[in-house]
């Protein structure tokens, strides 16, 4: 009954929606400011730099290591830089693309910032990038390891700074697998794009040197109970088990289940950086001495550099080590205090380019350089957890493979012709 | 009743010109482009009021079909077809997606309805996130590029303020039509509507097609609006804070769903600039409202407006008595008397 009643107003409403198209129509004209022509204000004196990193929510703890690690750097070394001054905002992401994305912009066009460092996890890092190089802001990765971010998707305005690519970081520990003269191996790796690039990168590696994976696991994120993973992986009965997880609690996890089942003597295990960190360290002790794992951090190197670094952090977090998420804040801020050392003030194309052609030869990180997709060319370790002088245990590395690039020995056309890895495809013939 | 009538469209006619107005007035495109966040979440939110509000059916698994609607953008897009063939097949994935959910749930009510769209959301998930062939997994589908007739920021927002008047009109007219008054039978009584001779599980399917089709129009837009889309928009959180953007603006009221969608917007990417514990703002914010405001707070003020001007304006008696979104065991129904908003 009042139904009726409402039909003028359905028809009120019906013209005010066609006058409100009417005006849009009318509107067609570019509002002032629409023209975006990328200047940042102008101000030479000031180097403004947008951190976007998960300080709040599941990966709270690798996000402030980021942030950590990149505060350490000017803390020590001082903001002014060559006559021009850094300053950051740290904005949080939770690790939801779609606010990293708002806030890329937010850091963008409102805060005027000359670069946008972070965030952390892939599928935040591919979409600030994308946005980032159509406004022409450069974006450098301490920490995302996704492949595609300098391989299907490079560009000029985005480079990686401070880690690898999945793939790139664990195609040696397949080589060294294979050089100790195992034959045969079994992997597990969490079910997601960071397991399958891992994955398939340790495979390749691998196979390409004689040996041959006789099974692939993949775990879901979230996994605790690792026993029946642990139990696949004795029946498998290969030389050696290749084991990846991208930090936090599964590392423990699951080397308390390896314990608990009595393969701690009898399986060889290799481990990555973030199975292997200093949390698992701490968290197993002596337990884990003599484990082996690939990344390329190693906090027990004998270096001067990484000793300076490592002490300043243990100053300033109550003696705790350094770990890769620290380690790519750090070095992050060190290439762009290289850049501003030598070329002032710099942005847009040419701050990604200078980050690029530089060459470090004792890096935290050991010898880098660029290649020319931005990505990273560095060592890559084979450590062992050792105790130290200090009582303390660390990461030490036992072989180095100088110079890895993220090719797995393929050229970079070969490479990107290929699909991205997943379960199904490993990039093993 | 005349008086209000003329001051609420008087109210909405000058939003929409300030709408209109804003990039002529010093909007950066930042402040644009969270504008145009709060609206594709408004048209979303206000995809799921209609469903809660008319049908009394809280559907906890609505993010996940814009998000398959977004895939299917996403994936025409990667495999280089042309705009009108993208949107066609996001449109093509919505309504199997909505089918798929109507059908499996138009015979539950209640709390077995939100696990039926609970398990049918986590379902898409789980395909974003497992079948990386076409999803591209955890990574997503990034440089996804809009149409080239709104291919500028400023363009796309007016795209976006028209969208928005024309999906709340249409929502409006559907929801005073005969259809929408059956649908609030339903949801009141189903069982004399069904004495009555409706066909109740039609009634709720073509409810459960209509919002479907717009929650899937908003996931077109979202696309759009970020170039990407990745396995988190069709997680079970972001559902989850749809329902909180319907609750907080007002279950079943017209303007309710854009403004929870602003408090939530504003909250998770303004706010958390300054305030480290921004999901705890969020969490009080939600409490109050459920304490104080149960009406949520666009039916609060219209309460609130109503009880401070009686006499010749007020309800007839009766209609009254009955506060908006109190009534029991459907959810969240609400006097149709709100929609006046």
């Amino acid at each position: 009954m009042r139904s009726t009643k409402m039909s003028p107003r359905g028809r009120w409403s019906a013209i005010t929606a066609v006058a409100a198209a009417a005006a849009l129509a009318l509107t067609a004209c570019a509002p002032p400011g629409a023209s975006n022509d990328g200047d940042n204000g102008g101000d030479t004196g000031t180097l403004k730099v947008g951190y976007i990193s998960p300080v709040t929510g599941n990966f709270a703890i690798a996000g402030q290591e980021m942030v950590d690690g990149w505060n350490l750097y000017w803390e020590i070394n001082g903001t002014e830089v060559n006559g021009v001054t850094v300053e950051t905002i740290v904005e949080d992401d939770a690790g939801n693309p779609e606010t990293s994305l708002t806030k890329a912009k937010k850091l963008v066009e409102l805060d005027n910032v000359d670069m946008v460092v972070g965030p952390l996890l892939a599928n935040t890092a591919l979409a600030v990038a994308a946005y980032t190089s159509t406004v022409d802001v450069p974006n450098l990765h301490p920490v995302a390891a996704a492949d595609d971010l300098t391989q299907r998707s490079a560009n000029d305005f985005t480079v990686r700074t401070g880690s690898m690519s999945g793939s790139q970081m664990h195609y040696p520990g397949g080589v060294w697998a294979a050089d100790e003269g195992h034959k045969t191996a079994v992997t597990l790796c969490p079910d997601y794009a960071f397991g399958w690039e891992s994955c398939a990168g340790f495979s390749q590696g691998f196979e390409q040197n004689g040996g041959e994976v006789v099974a692939q696991y993949w775990y879901p994120n979230g996994t605790s109970d690792f026993s029946t993973y642990v139990s696949q992986i004795q029946s498998a009965g290969a030389d050696i088990a290749f084991v990846t997880t991208a930090g936090g609690a599964p590392g423990p996890d699951f080397l308390r289940s390896f314990f608990g089942l009595g393969l701690g003597d009898s399986q060889e295990l290799l481990m990555n950086c973030c199975s292997l960190d200093q949390a698992t360290l701490r968290a197993l002790g002596d337990e884990v001495l003599g484990f082996h794992s690939v990344s390329n951090w190693a906090e027990g190197r004998d270096s001067d550099t990484v000793r300076e670094f490592n002490d300043a952090y243990a100053e300033k977090f109550d003696g705790k080590i350094p770990s890769l998420n620290v380690a790519g804040g750090y070095m992050t801020a060190s290439l762009v205090a290289s850049v501003i050392e030598k070329n002032g003030y710099v942005t847009g194309a040419d701050l990604v380019a200078a980050i690029s052609n530089i060459e470090m030869e004792d890096s935290i990180l050991g010898k880098a350089k660029f290649d020319e997709y931005h990505n990273l060319v560095a060592p890559v370790y084979i450590r062992e957890v050792k105790k130290l002088d200090d009582g303390k245990l660390y990461n030490t590395p036992i072989e180095t493979f100088e110079a890895v690039d993220q090719w797995l020995g393929r050229t970079p056309e070969e490479a990107l012709a290929l699909p991205n890895y997943s379960q199904d495809f490993q990039g093993l013939e | 009743m005349n008086r209000t009538r003329i001051t609420g469209g008087v109210v909405i006619l000058a939003l929409i010109a300030l709408a209109i107005a804003l990039p002529y007035i010093g909007a950066t495109s930042y402040i644009l482009s969270l504008i145009s966040t709060i609206l594709i979440a408004g048209i979303l939110a206000a995809s799921l009021n209609f469903l809660v509000g008319d049908g009394g059916m809280a559907s906890l698994g609505h993010g996940a079909i814009a998000a398959a609607s977004a895939y299917g953008v996403g994936w025409a897009s990667k495999a280089g077809l042309d705009t009108g063939t993208q949107v066609l097949i996001a449109l093509g994935i919505t309504l199997l997606v909505s089918f798929m959910y109507g059908v499996l749930s138009m015979r539950t009510s209640g709390i077995y309805f939100l696990m039926v769209t609970l398990a049918l959301g986590m379902v898409v998930y789980g395909l974003a996130f497992r079948l990386s062939s076409v999803t591209g997994g955890e990574n997503g589908i990034s440089g996804i590029r809009r149409p080239e007739f709104i291919s500028e920021y400023w363009t796309f927002y007016y795209f976006l303020v028209g969208s928005f008047i024309v999906v709340t009109v249409l929502l409006w007219i559907v929801s005073k039509s005969p259809f929408g008054a059956s649908m609030r039978g339903i949801r009141d009584s189903e069982s004399r509507m069904r004495s009555l001779g409706y066909s109740v599980t039609s009634y709720r399917l073509g409810a459960f097609m209509i919002s479907g089709t717009i929650a899937g129009f908003a996931g077109l837009l979202s696309v759009w609006l970020t170039h990407f889309v990745s396995p988190t928009s069709a997680g079970i959180h972001r559902s989850i804070l749809l329902i909180v953007m319907v609750i907080l603006g007002g279950v079943g009221t017209v303007f309710g769903p854009i403004i929870g969608a602003a408090v939530v917007v504003l909250v998770e990417n303004v706010l958390s600039n300054s305030v480290e514990r921004w999901p705890t703002v969020l969490g009080l914010i939600f409490i109050l409202v459920i304490l104080f405001a149960r009406a949520g707070i666009v039916g609060s003020v219209i309460k609130l407006a109503r009880r401070l001007r009686p006499g010749p304006n007020s309800e007839p008696p009766g209609a009254s008595d009955d506060p908006a979104g109190l009534a029991p065991s459907s959810g969240a129904p609400v006097s149709e008397r709100n929609h006046t908003a």
